[in-house]
């Protein structure tokens, strides 16, 4: 539960940077952010800050995931499945993500 | 057959909450938008990807959603309200479950009970994040939906 509420925190702090930078807040055009060069240039210039957003993110997701399919399937003896799917599925996430980061950025 | 009705009774009591309190639909729609967000999130790492394949492959991947139509900018509408939601919400569940903040004294559970857990500090949370997340909502709606550009 800590694991959640602290990357729930670390989430609304840096999720809301990552709007606010590419929102028309900023004056920023939503079709202007999805051209290549610039996609790109956002992607290494704020690359902690991405970096910080996907641990978080994958991590308080997939565990989130986790405790609805528990409250929703109880699936009880085969919970321990369900554990080991979740850490599959954020393994997958946090190499997809980072190999992002660490190629582009 | 045991587990059908095990099935049933965890999948559809978590997802109607009529006769119950405005916390159990905040419960609900807690839920539903972590799934929403969830999709989301697994969409937008593939989307991100194709950044390291190159600008031909991101160029495909920008094609595919724009041949979506106006549905691309519904779903994102659709992701900012449950980002809204489950963000404003999820700021209110911290406070309750692990700074016990908003949330009476506990009380002998005498017949008819009331939940001191609803009291007029979390009626007060509750129904100011619906406001305010309606209001965003709507302003994230006149700008994907209507093209309004910089507000």
């Amino acid at each position: 539960m800590l694991l959640t509420y602290i990357t729930a925190m670390v989430l609304v702090v840096v999720l809301t940077i990552h709007l606010l930078l590419e929102s028309p807040l900023t004056g920023v055009q939503l079709d202007a952010t999805l051209l290549f060069p610039v996609a790109k240039a956002n992607l290494i210039y704020f690359k902690v800050v991405f970096g910080l957003l996907l641990y978080a993110a994958v991590i308080h997701g997939v565990n989130g995931l986790r405790v609805i399919a528990l409250e929703w399937f109880h699936p009880r003896e085969r919970a321990w499945l369900l554990s080991l799917l979740a850490v599959m599925l954020m393994g997958f996430f946090l190499a997809l993500g980072s190999y992002t980061l660490l190629t582009v950025a | 057959m045991a587990k059908t009705t095990r099935f049933k009774s965890g999948l559809l009591s978590s997802l109607i909450p009529f006769g119950f309190n405005v916390e159990r639909w905040g419960y609900v729609v807690h839920r539903v938008t972590g799934v929403i967000l969830i999709g989301y999130l697994a969409a937008h790492l593939f989307e991100t990807f194709q950044l390291s394949l190159g600008p031909g492959a991101w160029a495909n991947t920008m094609a595919a959603l724009h041949s979506l139509g106006p549905l691309e900018m519904v779903g994102l509408w659709l992701v900012a309200g449950s980002a809204l939601y489950h963000g404003a919400n999820g700021i209110r569940l911290v406070l309750n479950e692990m700074f016990g903040m908003l949330m009476g004294k506990p009380i002998m559970p005498v017949y008819p009970y009331s939940p001191t857990s609803l009291g007029r500090n979390q009626k007060i949370a509750v129904w100011t994040i619906t406001a305010v997340v309606l209001v965003l909502w709507l302003w994230a709606g006149l700008y994907l939906l209507a093209g309004l550009g910089v507000v």
